[in-house]
This record gives C-alpha cells, structure tokens and sequence, in this order.
C-alpha cells in the first residue's frame, strides 16, 4: 500500500498537530523539535509526514504532491487553492480583520490604499463591499504603514491585538475568523478514499 | 530584438506534440468503437447565443472580436452548446440517436489565470435519448477511455444535478447565499457549513439535510442508504432511483471498481439536468474529464432532445500522464535508412519510393554529399559501388532490387 502524505506547516502548528496525531496512536518516533529533516515516518508506515512552509502547504495538497495537508486558513484563502476542506482542528485560533490608526473610522468614498502582507483576501474582501482600494504589499511589520503614511490602513492576522494596541492601531472591520484546518486533494479524496477518510475519522475522534 | 517567451503554449518540442498526437489519436480510436462520429464546430460563435443561454460561460470569460459588419463573435468558449444547436438545426425526427464527438480548442480568458487562453477538448455527445443505458453507456466510454491511456488509479465521481437543486429550494436562499453555500459543498467544508446554517431561518431537519450533502460521497451502496435518510420528495427519491438504475447497467459492464458517487458534486455549468460526472486520476488534483445529462439545452433552440455528453481536458491528461510516467518513451528511430553512393542514386530512390508505398518510414541519404549524422534505425540499406547490402536484426544479406528487402522485412517481421 502507498502511503498517506501529509504536508505538515514548519513551526508552532506542526507541533500541536503532532501531538494531535500521537493522540490517535499515530506515532513518529524518529521526529524531534530540533531535527532539520523534512520527512518523516510513523511506525508502520502507513504515513509519510513532509515539513514545508507554511503558504506553500496548499499549494503541496492542490497539486498532489500530498494527499492531506494540515495548515492555517489564512493561507488556505490566499492561495485560493481548489481542495477538499474537510476539518476544523480549532488550533491556532485567530482572524482576519481591518485595522487603523486609533482616532480612524473606517471611510468609503475615496479610494483607500491597503497594506498586507495577504493581497488576494484585501481585495476580495473590499470588491465584495464594492470599496475600491490600492494595495501595498508588504512582507512584515505591516503595521507601521499607516503610522508613516504608506497606505490608510491595513489587513492582517489579529490573535490577541496586542500588536495593534502598542503601534497605535485598532481593529476596525473583522474579514474571517481563522484556525487550523484539514484540506484534502480532490483527487486523493477519490482514488483513496479508504485511507484519508479513515485518519480524519481518528483525527475527528481525537478532537472530540 | 525582443525575446518572445510563450507561456501560454505548453507543447514546447516535437516529443511533447508526438505524445499529444499519441493521446488523442487514442481518444478518437476509442470514441469510435462505442460508435461516435467526429465533428467539428466553427472557431466563431455569435456572441448572443452564449449570452443568452443562462448559466453557462461567464461572459466576462469569453474572448470576443467584432468582424467588420459590426457583430460581436467569440472564439469558441465551449463546443456543447454549438453542437446542440447543429444538432437541433438538422434534427427532423423523433425517433433518432446520434453519437458525436470532436476533438477541438476552446478558448476562455480570466484575470486569474492570464495565460491559460486556450485549451484542447476531446468530447463526446450522445442525442436522442434519456435512459440509465445510455447513461451508463457514456460513463463507460470515460472509464474505458482512461483505462486504454494506463492510468490504473481512476476514479469516476457521479452525482445528480437534481438532488441539491430539489433540497435547497426549500430553503429559500437569495442568489448570493446560494452561492456561498454552492462554494463551501464543493470544498465540503463542513464547519463553515455547519456555522453558515446557524444563523439561518431554516427548519433543523432541513439543516441537517443540507450539511450531510458534501459526505454523501463514496461506494454507491452506502452512499443511497445514507441519502435515503433525508428524502423529503418524491423528486428526490425519483432522482435517487435515477443513480441507481444507472449504477446497476455500470455492474453489469464490471465498473464498479472505478465508480464512487458524490452527491455533493455541483456543476458550474447550469444546465445540467440530471446524472452528473467527473473523473480523477491518481495525484492530479483537477477533474481530467466532466460531463453530463442536459435534456432541456435543445430547447433553447426550439428542439425537445435528451442528451448527455462529457469532455476530457486533454492538456490536463498529458500533464497527469507525464507526472505518472505513462508516456512510451519516444522513438527517434525510423523503419529503414538507405545510405547510398550518387551513381547508384537511382536505384536507392526508386527503392525509397516502393518502401513508403508499403508503408515504412524511411529516410534517404546520400554518402557523398550529406554530412549530417543520421537517427537510429532498425533497418540499414547501403548502395556501396559494388554490392547492395540490407542488415536487419543481425541479420546481413546481399540484394537485388525491392522485393528482396520487403521479403527478408517479413521473414525477420517476428525476431527482436
């Protein structure tokens, strides 16, 4: 039998998925925090575990390199991957939302310039609004944009606001709520059938 | 000078075309012995025929050109419905049945994907007729045709276009609930369902009907047992003997291996209107065949005529077949070279000439004045000055003219 492939994100979400796994009776004992290899076993074989970066986990499961991914919907939204999005492991639990400037309220008759490090949910969260808006692209501390004036406001993952409220900033529209989830190739869905819906029957179990 | 690089044309090199040339001949071979015809449908199509046929291509989707009187065409967004129209325009009886298929571009453009504009579809379309065999007959053809590619890891998903359409509209949803409901069944996305539902003024055993949709899926037994549980009309359960009258033509073919059913598959296309399918291969994670039942299309162009029909999407076939490694490796070789001296021109010409009459692949060259080293070939000829020579599989001998090649050719036509 092939086995299961599971892209695993690297860092906080591997390892509370992981321990997830060790509830069900998946063990891999060859994997420890501090290991720089990227492929692991359980014991009998039956799955093989990958480590990638995290927003590149969608695009692992979407294009078959891996039957099962285990990655946070945020980047499930920004890679717009077509896959099955079977389970919520309610882990890593945080939310999309607009935030400014403190004494800002939210305006909608100009344009507004948009900074983010995730510019497809910006933009479909502001055409669905009918807002139109600039994006700036960022790839960290996004949220001195709008304290230096490079964009208005911006879009990003807000777990306690306390990032926010240091710098100033406020949350001002929530997007969506996030939390770790279980996506599935479509094609593996199908022609192995058997397998990836008996390990979310036991990852489903665990959680309960 | 500027450099032009084509990412929108796949097929780089003469290997890859021989291996899509490969696959589609095999395509069209198997298309023929379930009976289809080929055809072909204009490259233009009035802009107005796709636009006013609800719920097929995005009009935003489709590349449009005026031509001088000032009409607007598109290029070919879709060959179903040009074919249901030629079709409907040549139909004069009730009694009839007609297999078609086409082997065709279509063209779509969208932001996202600015350099997929065209790709290759290889279709059939079955008219004339609404029964479980000939549906299951359609559904064997996909199966049949994926077996004679190599693919061994198959599987053909089969829903029904009714069974969602039935239970959702007692739910009464606007248009763009529908849809967000429509987006989180296909990603089965059972918690936003389940948090989708919530809040909606929609009776509990609706709502538990709704969200067991997307799992209704897998071996059909279990599958119509599960789906029997939340039966609220007669409609429904006429749609679920539909799956099962047809599933049981597809036993007797011995299909059950490669058949699952979902019935949270939703089809973009909305004129489906009844058996819906889609296959998948092994480690592909886009759908490399869809099709189904749409009785009422050739209404659109005043005709009453069931048809069913699915297409491949070929350039998603070759990149599973390549990622699989199903691909014969390609043969540079020809059947027969002929090396051959310039007085003996001729006689090495006339030969060359006979051998292609009988079908060979041969290529000529002369000793004298090319220079360029030629491919590997089974079969050498060489007109030296004083003898003519044939080697084949180990095998040398002497000749005289071409009756004596083509008659060692067969002597030696079973050796290695």
């Amino acid at each position: 039998m092939q086995p299961i492939t599971l892209a695993l994100a690297k860092g906080r979400p591997a390892k509370s998925t992981i321990a997830l796994l060790e509830k069900t009776g998946i063990h891999f004992h060859d994997f420890h925090e501090k290991s720089r290899k990227l492929v692991f076993y359980n014991d009998d074989q039956s799955i093989k575990l990958i480590f990638v970066k995290a927003i590149d986990v969608p695009t692992y499961v979407e294009k078959g390199a891996a039957d099962i991914g285990i990655v946070g919907k945020d980047n499930i939204l920004e890679s717009q991957a077509d896959v099955y999005e079977l389970l919520d492991l309610k882990l890593g639990k945080c939310k999309f939302a607009v935030a400014g400037k403190d004494d800002q309220i939210l305006e909608q008759n100009r344009q507004l310039t948009i900074a983010t490090k995730y510019p497809t949910i910006a933009k479909k969260h502001f055409e669905k609004k009918g807002q139109s808006i600039e994006i700036v692209k960022l790839n960290g501390s996004v949220e001195l944009a709008p304290l230096i004036g490079l964009a208005d406001y911006i879009v990003d993952i807000v777990e306690t606001g306390s990032t926010l409220k240091e710098n100033g900033l406020s949350v001002m529209e929530d997007i969506e709520n996030i939390s770790t989830r279980l996506i599935v190739n479509k094609a593996s869905f199908a022609t192995k059938s058997a397998e990836v819906q008996h390990l979310i029957n036991q990852l489903k179990s665990a959680l309960e | 000078m500027q450099r032009h690089v084509t990412e929108m044309n796949e097929n780089k090199n003469v290997a890859d075309f021989q291996m899509r040339d490969e696959l589609i001949t095999t395509l069209k071979n198997r298309f023929t012995t379930y009976g289809y015809k080929q055809v072909r449908t204009s490259t233009f199509e009035h802009y107005d025929m796709y636009s006013n046929i609800i719920g097929t291509v995005n009009k935003d989707d489709m590349i449009k050109v005026i031509d001088p009187t000032g009409k607007v065409l598109v290029l070919r967004p879709d060959v179903t419905i040009p074919i249901t129209r030629i079709t409907a325009a040549n139909h004069n009886s009730n009694t009839f049945n007609q297999r078609l298929f086409y082997v065709l571009d279509v063209f779509r453009q969208s932001a996202a994907f600015p350099n997929q504009k065209e790709s290759t579809q290889a279709g059939v379309e079955f008219f004339g007729e609404n029964t479980p065999e000939v549906d299951s007959e359609v559904i064997m053809l996909a199966i049949h045709t994926l077996g004679d590619m190599g693919f061994e890891n198959f599987k053909i998903e089969i829903g029904h276009a009714g069974f969602f359409k039935e239970l959702i509209q007692q739910a009464a949803l606007t248009e763009q609930e529908l849809e967000l409901l429509q987006t989180l069944i296909q990603s089965k996305n059972l918690a936003e369902i389940e948090l989708f539902l919530e809040n909606m003024p929609i009776e509990n055993e609706l709502k538990l009907a709704i969200q067991s949709i997307p799992m209704l899926y897998g071996e059909p037994g279990s599958v119509i047992e599960q789906a029997e549980k939340i039966i609220r009309n007669s409609k429904m359960q006429s749609v679920l003997r539909n799956l099962i009258d047809v599933y049981e033509v597809l036993q007797d073919y011995g299909a059950e291996d490669y058949v699952v059913f979902n019935l949270g598959l939703i089809n973009n296309m909305n004129y489906y209107t009844g058996i819906i399918f889609q296959g998948f291969v092994d480690k592909f994670g886009q759908p490399v065949l869809m099709g189904g039942r749409y009785d009422n299309l050739g209404q659109q162009f005043e005709t009453e005529m069931p048809a069913i029909g699915f297409a491949f999407e070929v350039d998603y076939l070759l990149q599973a077949i390549q990622q699989q490694d199903l691909a014969e490796p390609d043969s540079q070789a020809v059947d027969i070279i002929i090396y051959y001296m310039k007085e003996k021109q001729k006689e090495a010409l006339t030969t060359a000439y006979e051998l292609r009459n009988q079908n060979y692949q041969v290529l000529t060259f002369s000793k004298d004045s090319s220079s360029i080293k030629p491919l590997s070939s089974i079969t050498i000829v060489n007109y030296d000055e004083e003898q003519n020579v044939v080697s084949t599989k180990g095998r040398q001998h002497r000749f005289s003219d071409t009756k004596d090649i083509l008659s060692l050719l067969k002597e030696t036509k079973g050796d290695l």
